[in-house]
């Protein structure tokens, strides 16, 4: 694009969002060009540049975000929307330059809703603002990821996010009750009044998990809670993950814990001896049960119980409350891994009769095929039928050449995600699809991908809005 | 860059890494991304990976408020604000140092304020006038004071004078140094003011008004090595023991307040209880959810200088944090934060020498 026609676009993006919030300055663009993606964080701790938006602009409103996506579609020019950047699927990088749209100014809290149960805030809030904001009035959001303080509602909205107390309170797409959407034409939306309805598919779920590749949410309603009166921890020590996953389903079928975590052997002797504390040999799992003390104390003796019947020896509170005080350091610098180690999460989910295969499948194909791969697994998001696999591999020899590192990193995703698919999981958990995965998606979906290949063609036929994420 | 390895490698930890996004009162009030440590350190990474001239990244070394939040907050323990103070230093010894800043360190140098400001108000000027002769006690009321908050430095003055003691307050005081080290860091500039303060003050008990200057006589003259004649102590921990002697004895109100927290004083020298003890001998406090060393800067009129519509921001976001307590008034212990509240216009805003004042009076 020439000079002229720079100006011209960048004039007019002023226009739309104000002079101050339209930014072709090098610190705006660079700061949005790396994500927590692994490759874009090697590409820059490799001294290059990763591509960059040609225009930041940050709209404060629907109103302003559909004006920018009207530019955007006139011009036919890319959107990429980025909200706190702390995805790690490459979502949020704007790969074919164009506009980035910076979601963080419409970041108000309208309301925390204690009678409807909900707090209403635009998507660029941080979900740790909302979560004080539930917190100054004696509630609480129960969306507890480790990027709680680092992502943005719509972020967390955008990929399907999840938190650690999903058993018993469930996903971002379970906390959701109604948000407002401006689709790529700038037509602003808003979806059904109530998440359960018949009338008609759930908007929600159209627009939940797209990655801003059919439109950008700019609003929602999100789901508070009481604060419980007492939340239990309790670590436990299996023989196996065999008992463990059957104690666990057997747990499930009787009550639902917050939070529930088995760690492999391998897991439980690195990070979980390193910042729990635990010492011993095994399958390390941690529970919390939370809500009315009497409860509490009913579902505390169904747990003991269950769990004794699988051998698990009972390693008391400590260990759990610890884990619950640290939840979030282990992502801290320091105690993740990182550069220059290779890495990476390749959480997928599956019922019961297929998880526990999935999880030495992909074990087998990652160590079989890149011996210098170490893998390590947790399974942390429990439902009544199945449950999640956060997987993962590190390599610490990793080639200094970028183009070589990227095809390397690429080849063990590729490998880990289809001998997942093939043992009947799925391409991603919860950190969504964005350009680390998009190449799988078909092979998932099969020809159920057209399914979504109608509706982008449908509300995006320019195909402006973040292309080549999620596979479309 | 010519920085510390430790900088180099607390960047390197920084650059991919958002934990402190939430708490940093200059990226909540921009929404910008720039605004973030993540985003100081990625850029900074990159100047040292040659992928990037350190001026294009100049001006964001200067769109923060070093008020520690994000150190503070980081389990790791890592120091953010190093390496930026760090580089404001390197900017200005490669002469990349922004045009605006350098109108302030201009103003430094020719009349001894960051501000350019050459007179004090004459009400302040008479309110110095009888504590002008040599005591033990000397009453710093700092440059923020002197010329933008005179109605604080007044109060102050009032507030001793209430006690019955004798102190002196200069008709010319020194420059502490404060405002040269938060826009160049620790540049020989930098440590000649501070060695002219600290030559010009000899005083048994020097009672630092200003948080911001409390913090530069007991920790950046220390760590310089640069000696301070007496001993050194915050006004509220000198008003504190004022009402603990029994030289002032407020009255309890029945008004509720919240305390805003300056984070020279929580963070840095670590003193939170003197003005919760003050208070709660004048009114009853309401907490807001973050305060002590997880408090959150609500201005800084130095940055007011440069970039007054963030700082508006900075202000309203934090009264808004009051607010929500049910409280009254927010009450400050700052001058920088106190002018600061007041132009953000949220919420009424009483200094703790006002509030002491009120129950005397009372």
């Amino acid at each position: 694009m020439n000079d002229f026609l720079m100006d011209m676009i960048a004039s007019e993006l002023e226009d739309a969002v104000g002079r101050e919030n339209c930014s072709t300055r090098t610190i705006d663009k660079l700061t949005h060009s790396v994500d927590y993606f692994w490759l874009s964080r090697m590409w820059a701790d490799r001294g290059k540049r990763m591509p960059e938006g040609d225009f930041v602009v940050s709209p404060k409103d629907a109103e302003e975000t559909s004006k920018v996506l009207q530019i955007a579609n006139y011009y036919k020019i890319p959107v990429t929307t980025w909200g706190g950047g702390g995805g790690t699927q490459g979502g949020a990088i704007p790969v074919c330059g164009g506009i980035l749209l910076d979601t963080k100014r419409m970041n108000r809290i309208y309301d925390v809703n204690t009678q409807g149960m909900y707090i209403e805030c635009g998507a660029g809030a941080i979900y740790k603002h909302i979560e004080w904001a539930a917190n100054e009035k004696g509630y609480a959001t129960m969306h507890y990821p480790s990027s709680l303080t680092c992502s943005t509602v719509g972020g967390f909205l955008a990929h399907r996010g999840i938190g650690v107390s999903s058993t018993k309170y469930g996903k971002i797409d379970d906390m959701t009750l109604q948000m407002e959407v401006v689709l790529p034409n700038g037509s602003i939306i808003k979806t059904s009044p109530s998440p359960k309805h018949a009338a008609g598919p759930d908007l929600n779920q159209i627009f939940i998990g797209s990655e801003g590749t059919l439109g950008i949410i700019t609003k929602a309603q999100m789901r508070i809670y009481e604060q419980p009166e007492e939340r239990r921890f309790r670590g436990f020590l299996f023989h196996n993950m065999t008992d463990a996953f059957n104690a666990g389903r057997e747990l499930l079928q009787k009550f639902k814990p917050s939070v529930m975590r088995l760690y492999d052997e391998a897991e439980t002797a690195t990070l979980i001896k390193k910042i729990v504390g635990v010492q011993k040999k095994g399958a390390f799992m941690n529970i919390a049960i939370e809500g009315t003390k009497e409860l509490a104390e009913a579902e505390h003796k169904i747990l003991m119980d269950t769990f004794t019947k699988y051998g698990a020896e009972d390693l008391g509170s400590e260990y759990g409350e610890k884990w619950w005080k640290e939840k979030i350091t282990f992502f801290y610098p320091g105690y993740m891994m990182d550069l220059p180690q290779m890495f990476g999460t390749m959480d997928t989910i599956a019922p019961y009769d297929k998880i526990e295969k999935i999880y030495w499948e992909m074990k087998k194909a990652i160590e079989t095929n890149f011996p210098m791969a170490r893998f390590i697994a947790h399974f942390s998001h429990w439902y009544e039928w199945g449950c999640m696999i956060y997987d993962r591999f590190i390599i610490d020899d990793v080639p200094e050449d970028p183009h070589e590192a990227l095809r390397l990193h690429n080849a063990v995703w590729s490998c880990g995600v289809r001998t997942a698919i093939a043992n009947g999981g799925v391409v991603n958990d919860h950190h969504g699809v964005g350009i680390k995965l998009g190449r799988l998606m078909k092979e998932q979906y099969g020809p159920a991908m057209q399914v979504f290949e109608a509706l982008k063609k449908q509300l995006d036929p320019n195909g402006i809005m973040n292309p080549f994420k999620l596979g479309l | 860059m010519l920085i510390s390895q430790k900088s180099k490698e607390i960047i390197d930890s920084c650059r991919f890494c958002w934990m402190c996004r939430h708490i940093c009162p200059i990226g909540n009030a921009t929404g910008q991304e720039r605004n973030t440590a993540r985003a100081r350190a990625l850029s900074l990474s990159l100047v040292e990976r040659g992928a990037e001239p350190l001026s294009e990244v100049a001006d964001n070394m200067y769109e923060c408020a070093l008020c520690g939040a994000c150190t503070n907050e980081c389990v790791t323990g890592w120091d953010p604000v190093r390496f930026t103070r760090e580089i404001r230093l390197e900017l200005a010894l490669n002469g990349e140092t922004p045009d605006y800043i350098n109108r302030l360190i201009e103003n430094i140098c020719e009349t001894g304020n960051v501000y350019g400001m050459k007179e004090y108000t004459a009400g302040l000027a008479a309110a110095i006038k009888p504590h002008t002769a040599k005591t033990d006690t000397l009453l710093f009321l700092g440059r923020d004071a002197i010329y933008k908050s005179p109605e604080s430095a007044i109060n102050a003055i009032r507030l001793m004078e209430a006690a019955g003691i004798e102190f002196t307050v200069l008709e010319n005081e020194p420059d502490s140094g404060f405002a040269m080290n938060f826009l160049v860091g620790a540049a020989e500039e930098t440590k000649q003011i501070m060695k002219s303060c600290a030559d010009a003050l000899d005083y048994d008990t020097i009672i630092a008004y200003d948080p911001a200057d409390a913090k530069t006589f007991m920790r950046d003259f220390r760590e310089w090595d640069i000696p301070l004649k007496g001993r050194t102590v915050t006004f509220t921990s000198y008003i504190e023991k004022l009402i603990n002697d029994g030289a002032l004895k407020p009255k309890k109100s029945d008004i509720t307040v919240t305390v805003q927290d300056n984070y020279n004083l929580s963070r840095e020298l670590e003193e939170f209880l003197p003005a919760r003890n003050i208070i709660s001998a004048c009114a009853d406090i309401k907490e807001m959810l973050l305060y002590n060393k997880d408090t959150v800067l609500a201005g800084n009129l130095i940055m007011n200088e440069y970039m007054p519509d963030v700082m508006k921001a900075v202000a309203r976001n934090r009264a808004v944090n009051a607010l929500n307590t049910g409280a009254e008034y927010i009450v400050t212990q700052s001058p920088a934060e106190y002018e600061m509240l007041k132009l953000g216009g949220e919420m009424p805003v009483m200094s703790i020498e006002e509030v002491v004042l009120k129950c005397l009076q009372a």
